[in-house]
């Protein structure tokens, strides 16, 4: 009954880790939605170097990832938050967390 | 060295120097030696970079100043690119009559620029950041990627497009902020 319980509340699950891909001066997919716990890893496949940052609610940065490099964050409370590249201002995504 | 490794840096020399030449036809651009070509490349890439640096001390504006340092890290990371590939292709950058004219055309563009402080000396330098995105997008969407078959080449200006055209729509849209220059009174 427990173990039920703690399943229908999302307790239980293990912790996924989803990946956003940054290629063509776009981030893919632009928005993701993932759970409390779960890890966001954005990869940088562009020549340019890149960042994924939070532009409002929680704080959050990749820092700037060159070709190749990866950045990652948690998810640690409900909510949606726009992000965008520092270094490229017109890039935009967004992250939902339920 | 072969003929389609000969286009091959022709054509990205011609990627980076299209835009300081304001679109000049690379197919009209003199011939030069692969080694020359890289080093085309090279100097191009570097005016950018310069100007950018110029333009960081010069500039009290936080959003040109961002541009500016956004315009040093890619280009410094293309011309990585570029040199890898003339790296790959067995090519030592030799000095030439066109990287000293890109030499000379920066030196009028930055003359123009040394005297202009503010809000002036931002729109100038954004300016000249359009027209010369612009210039190197159409280059890559009419001439470059069109033309070449080489591989390595093709993937490589496939690869900076997006960032050209990122480029391209981040100084117009900073270009719209400063507003339209002041009209020259007669």
């Amino acid at each position: 009954m427990i173990v039920w319980l703690l399943l229908l509340l999302g307790l239980g699950r293990t912790p996924a880790t989803y990946t956003v891909e940054i290629r063509g001066m776009e981030f893919h997919p632009a928005a993701l939605t993932v759970s409390v716990g779960d890890t966001v890893v954005w990869v940088n496949q562009d020549i340019v170097p890149h960042s994924a940052t939070a532009t409002g609610g929680t704080k959050w940065d990749t820092g700037v990832l060159k070709q190749g490099q990866t950045g990652r964050y948690v998810a640690r409370a409900r909510g949606s938050a726009r992000y965008v590249c520092t270094l490229h201002p017109t890039m935009h995504g967004k992250l939902i967390i339920r | 060295m072969s003929r389609s490794k000969h286009q091959a840096l022709f054509f990205a020399a011609a990627l980076v120097y299209a835009g300081s030449l304001h679109a000049q036809n690379p197919a009209a651009a003199p011939d030069l030696s692969d080694p020359e070509v890289a080093h085309v490349a090279v100097t191009a890439n570097s005016i950018d970079i310069d100007f950018a640096k110029f333009a960081q001390t010069r500039t009290h504006n936080a959003g040109v100043k961002q541009f500016a340092q956004t315009m040093i890290t890619d280009h410094t990371a293309v011309n990585e690119q570029a040199a890898a590939l003339a790296k790959k292709l067995g090519v030592t950058p030799a000095d030439n009559a066109v990287s000293q004219s890109l030499q000379s055309g920066a030196k009028e563009a930055r003359a123009k620029l040394e005297p202009l402080h503010g809000a002036a000396f931002d729109r100038a330098y954004m300016d000249r950041e359009v027209a010369y995105h612009q210039a190197v997008l159409d280059a890559i969407d009419k001439v470059l990627i069109p033309t070449t078959d080489n591989a390595d080449l093709k993937a490589l200006l496939t690869a900076v497009r997006p960032a050209v055209a990122t480029h391209l729509e981040h100084a117009k849209q900073l270009r719209g902020q400063l507003g339209a220059p002041a009209r020259a009174s007669k």
